[in-house]
């Protein structure tokens, strides 16, 4: 029996409950339309847009003017206001589809499908009261046996998950989550859907995927809903954004490209293109603007949907969204992999992934906050955004970020700048610019508390009113533990930039986490997580490396920092501290995270063989002149030392102590004694 | 001399129950206590023979011509004509100068007269002369009050009260200073002396309570000032200040009804209506709280406290416009109100005004509120002033 007979089959058995129901159910039939013409015309219709409706996908959009067409001629009828509903629900407009679903279980009370479409729509319109009551409804047919004329395609555990899913919305509902929801306004926004925004970790630079017109090709959707999907950027912050430009080819095709994740220096992006079911791209700015596409590799892209993807704080790994059946818990799930690399992705495990589907993962600048939709957890309807902590070996349990961020409606694509307070989304939520828009969402954290006083007199002597003292509160504060740190790289004499790699290294074991490079201007953003002690080593074949380091303990929370870095082209004369050379204390003792530093300059002089340099130790004005002259001197000949065990020969080398007399800043902070403690060394001859 | 002691003692308590039948007082005080014995039968205190009759013909030493000044002086100092108890007093010291009892109460008419001075003079005097007077250092403790010296006060209602509950009133009086002080356990234990010294003196009771308030020991403080409401049922302080320690004990319903009750007695109190409505925020009932604040206003505009309250009940109510304007007053009337500024702060941020919400809550932090800080760490406002490690580059391990 085909679907349309069914569909007609189910009208004419819907009469049954035509004389008991006080609303009459008006069949399609030609003792009630006379008009044979237009009876067939709606018919005609019905069937149209019945092959529409249960297309795979189905096309709902295309299916509706049909159903509204018959519609005209009855707009009595139970099974037809159904279906016009269910295209509205299913098209995410649940308050337009509400009128003709409630018409629909009116007609038909005993339809249970009636109430279950109808509790969906209620659900969606988070009326969670309502929606429970036509759950409750439709439970008879889903647990018991099915009766003539009713429908039996309400899956009891589907049921039971919706009702769980309403207890989530009024739980999470009661207390809403305090936050700014700013559109971002018309010079992003678009009348089409505007979505996915990715943004940099110092929320300068926005991408983001548009249906709007002027697309790549200027080809239209082929759901019906704007142009085929191109990426855009802006560039500002806040809610000051510029004008939206398309990012244009290679990156952007013909087809769909969607933005997926940006790294946090803005530098790299991953795209979902159509290819191969879905799969997922890399672009990387250069010089001369975004490069071609290319896909990730065979350990991450499958014959299935890889749909979406964030990277990893350091840039070596990426998290993504693949609903490949090998290694699932259930639907989509979401992997962990190395970008580069070939050994097997890791499936996150049971506490991100469910039965059910996980989409849209986004690891914020700490490196262990995991943002993710999920549709299971204690999700409100469809998908809800998520968060997880990765502490102590595992993932904490998952968030769910609540109202009015979720909503019964799907949920997907959250993205945070490193401070962490605030966010990026996509929402269809009302006063839009038309359908999805793009969202900066400011969370101000739990409820702040004011602060009332009270006074009595308490004195039956004293008529003056004492005022109580309020109990001390404290309000723990949570912030990523992340350090931020941009400049612009330049030439110490000419003062233009430098297009510079930056190798960031681990002091402690000597390993580069990654590198990175500067944009064409030399500017450069890094986003480190806290807990390590970094070296950031900056080369460029014409320059002498320069390193800096940055070392923050575990829990130091968020800081932004600017430094602007001058390079030194190799030449006599130039003089470099060596940044990420350490002392034991008031010693000349190198200390093993000094190796990685020493490894370059010895790299450096064996690169160069006629390159002679001098290592020079200064100290800070603290403690007698005498003792500071005799500990540079110790220091730069313990570096002169290291190096000629390592087989560079001496007479390439002089090491000389000035103690504290040439300062490089005040000594008057700690701040400035510490740049004053340092090694430097200055080329002689090359 | 120990017969004029115990006189005094026994004078001194019968003055203290005067503050039971003064029902209608709203704000007691304690009365002062009487420090100069009333006058003994003069049979008692002349010479007689057996048949009681007096023996004239006998000479009188100096000291039986001090005595009789004494008593003409008491006879005087209890008709309140302290100008001839003075005349007295001084004739009785001038017959003879170690006759202690009239320095005491010569002192105590000073006092009286105010001559804190010439009082104090006359209680060292009679000290040196009777160093166990327990009555002197009483009467002496309350001119050093007199004179602000808390301290030396302090000292001397101790000294009075090794007489023992006897001496109730340097119990009560010891525990006011030490309240006062903000000792409030020390001040609760003296108040308990002042309790055992006299059980039906309800101002102890509502100081006791009192104490206890403060030290949080809310059901206790209850307890007293309805033992306090029992023997004086007027007793509005002890109604207003159950209420207080109803409310912090989370008897709200109780405390509103006492709230209630007292205002119905004494509608045109401010600070009641304060309280009312913390009760009433307390209880959630943040449009009723805003009712009461602006009543309070209403009596007095320059409330302060009633307009930090009532910006907190209207950022309850997420009238933050109403809420700013409030706490705004409230600091133009007291620039150092800490806790209105960290309630503009609040409600500054809700008004997307973020850089005048970090200025707020850090101006509360440096007026004590410490938490302002957390709320600004929190907003991700910039540091209060940056410090060497704020520069993650700066490595203090390095070398």
């Amino acid at each position: 029996m085909s679907t349309y007979t069914r569909f007609l089959l189910a009208c004419a058995l819907a009469t049954g409950a035509l004389f008991t129901a006080q609303a009459q159910n008006v069949l399609f039939n030609s003792q009630r339309f006379q008009n044979e013409e237009a009876l067939k015309g709606a018919l005609k219709a019905i069937k149209e847009g019945q092959d529409e409706y249960n297309a795979v996908p189905p096309r709902y959009a295309a299916a509706l003017p049909h159903f509204q067409e018959a519609q005209k001629l009855n707009p009595n009828n139970g099974p037809l206001n159904l279906r016009i509903g269910n295209c509205y629900l299913n098209m995410g407009d649940a308050a337009t589809a509400l009128p003709y679903l409630e018409k629909a279980a009116e007609l038909e009370p005993a339809a249970t499908r009636n109430h279950y479409v109808l509790g969906q729509a209620y659900q969606q319109s988070a009326r969670w009261g309502d929606a429970l009551k036509e759950y409750t409804k439709a439970k008879p047919v889903a647990v018991g046996a099915p009766r003539r004329g009713q429908s039996v395609d309400v899956p009891l555990p589907e049921l039971i998950r919706r009702v769980t899913e309403c207890k989530n919305g009024m739980q999470l509902m009661a207390k809403p989550t305090r936050l700014f929801m700013d559109n971002l306004g018309p010079t992003v926004n678009s009348p089409e859907a505007d979505y996915n925004p990715v943004v940099t970790a110092d929320e300068t630079t926005l991408f983001f995927t548009s249906r709007r017109a002027g697309s790549q090709g200027g080809e239209k959707d082929p759901g019906g809903s704007g142009y085929t999907d191109d990426i855009y950027s802006t560039v500002g912050g806040g809610l000051a954004w510029g004008p939206s430009r398309n990012i244009n080819a290679p990156v952007n095709t013909n087809g769909a490209d969607v933005t997926v994740a940006l790294s946090a220096d803005g530098q790299r992006m991953l795209l979902h293109t159509e290819g191969n079911m879905g799969n997922l791209s890399e672009t990387r700015l250069t010089a001369a603007g975004w490069s071609k596409p290319h896909e990730l590799g065979s350990h991450i892209n499958t014959k299935y949907q890889e749909t979406s993807a964030s990277f990893s704080a350091d840039g070596r790994y990426i998290y993504y969204v693949s609903d490949k059946p090998e290694g699932s818990l259930g639907g989509k799930d979401i992997y962990k992999a190395e970008i580069d690399g070939k050994t097997p992705p890791v499936n996150l495990g049971g506490s991100i992934n469910t039965p059910y589907n996980e989409e849209a993962v986004f690891m914020a600048s700490d490196g262990k906050t995991l943002y993710f939709s999920s549709e299971g957890h204690n999700s409100m309807g469809g998908y809800d955004i998520f968060k997880s902590v990765y502490a102590n070996g595992k993932w904490g349990e998952p968030e769910n970020l609540g109202w009015p961020i979720n909503t019964p409606s799907d949920d997907v694509f959250f993205v945070t700048v490193a401070s962490g307070r605030i966010a990026y989304l996509a929402s269809n939520r009302p006063g839009g610019f038309g359908g999805k828009d793009i969202y900066r969402i400011t969370l101000l954290g739990d409820e702040k508390q004011p602060a009332i006083n009270q006074e009595d007199r308490l004195l039956s002597t004293n008529p003056r009113p004492m005022r109580q003292v309020l109990p001390s509160v404290t309000v723990p504060v949570i912030t990523p533990d992340v350090t931020l740190l941009k400049g612009t790289v330049t030439d110490v004499a000419t003062m233009q930039p430098v297009f510079a790699t930056i190798e960031v290294v681990d002091n402690l074991t000597g390993q580069t986490i990654n590198t990175f490079q500067t944009t064409a201007s030399g500017k450069y953003l890094l986003s480190l997580p806290a807990g390590a002690n970094y070296a950031l080593v900056l080369h460029n074949d014409a320059y002498l490396f320069h390193s800096e380091n940055v070392s923050r303990p575990p829990d130091a929370g968020y800081a932004e920092a600017v430094k602007n870095i001058r390079m030194q082209k190799m030449e006599p004369g130039s003089n470099i501290v060596l940044n990420n050379v350490f002392f034991d204390p008031d010693k000349a003792v190198l200390r093993p995270e000094s190796t990685a530093e020493l490894d370059r300059v010895r790299k450096l002089l064996e690169d160069s063989p006629k390159l002679k340099l001098q290592v020079s130790g200064h100290t800070d004005n603290v403690g007698p002149p005498d003792a500071n002259q005799n500990l540079s001197e110790r220091r730069a000949q313990a570096i002169k030392d290291y190096l000629v065990q390592h087989k560079i020969s001496a007479d390439r080398l002089t090491a000389t102590g000035y103690g504290g007399t040439i300062p490089i800043t005040a000594n008057t902070t700690e701040a400035g004694r510490q740049m004053n403690r340092r090694v430097e060394f200055k080329v002689l001859a090359r | 001399m120990l017969k004029y002691l115990f006189l005094s003692v026994a004078l001194l308590l019968a003055a203290f129950p005067s503050q039971a039948q003064t029902p209608t007082k709203v704000l007691p005080t304690i009365a002062k206590p009487l420090l100069v014995p009333a006058p003994a039968k003069a049979s008692s205190l002349m010479n007689t023979n057996d048949a009681g009759q007096a023996d004239s013909a006998r000479v009188l030493t100096p000291t039986q011509i001090a005595e009789q000044s004494y008593q003409a002086g008491l006879l005087s100092y209890q008709n309140k004509d302290f100008a001839w108890a003075l005349v007295n007093f001084s004739a009785a010291i001038k017959t003879a100068p170690d006759f202690a009892p009239a320095y005491g109460t010569r002192a105590a008419t000073h006092y009286e007269l105010k001559h804190y001075d010439q009082a104090l003079t006359d209680y060292n005097e009679a000290l040196k002369l009777e160093p166990n007077n327990y009555t002197n250092y009483l009467g002496r403790a309350l001119v050093q009050e007199a004179k602000g010296n808390v301290k030396e006060a302090e000292k001397d209602y101790s000294e009075a009260m090794k007489g023992g509950f006897v001496y109730g009133p340097a119990w009560h009086k010891r525990g006011v200073l030490r309240f006062e002080k903000g000792e409030y356990q020390g001040a609760r234990d003296d108040f308990d002396g002042a309790v055992k010294a006299d059980r039906k003196n309800a101002y102890a009771y509502h100081d006791r309570a009192s104490a206890n308030q403060m030290l949080g020991n809310y059901p206790e403080a209850i307890i007293d000032y309805t033992a306090a409401l029992t023997l004086q049922p007027g007793m509005l302080s002890a109604l207003l200040n159950r209420a207080g320690a109803e409310r912090h004990a989370g008897q709200l319903p109780q405390a509103l009804k006492d709230y209630d009750t007292y205002l119905s007695i004494k509608p045109d109190d401010p600070l009641a209506f304060v309280n009312r409505g913390a009760a009433r925020y307390e209880n959630k009932d943040y449009k009723g709280a805003v009712t009461d604040y602006t009543q309070a206003l209403l009596l007095d505009g320059n409330y302060a406290l009633a307009l930090n309250d009532r910006a907190a009940a209207y950022l309850k109510l997420r009238d933050y416009e109403k809420a700013e304007a409030d706490a705004t007053q409230a600091i133009a009337l007291d620039d150092k109100y800490a806790e209105a500024y960290l309630n503009r702060g609040h409600a500054r941020e809700m008004l997307r005004k973020p850089e005048d919400a970090c200025k707020d809550w850090r101006k509360a932090a440096d007026l004590g509120i410490a938490v302002g800080n957390s709320y600004a760490a929190i907003a991700g406002c910039a540091p209060a002033e940056p410090a060497p490690a704020a520069d993650p580059t700066a490595d203090t391990a390095k070398q």
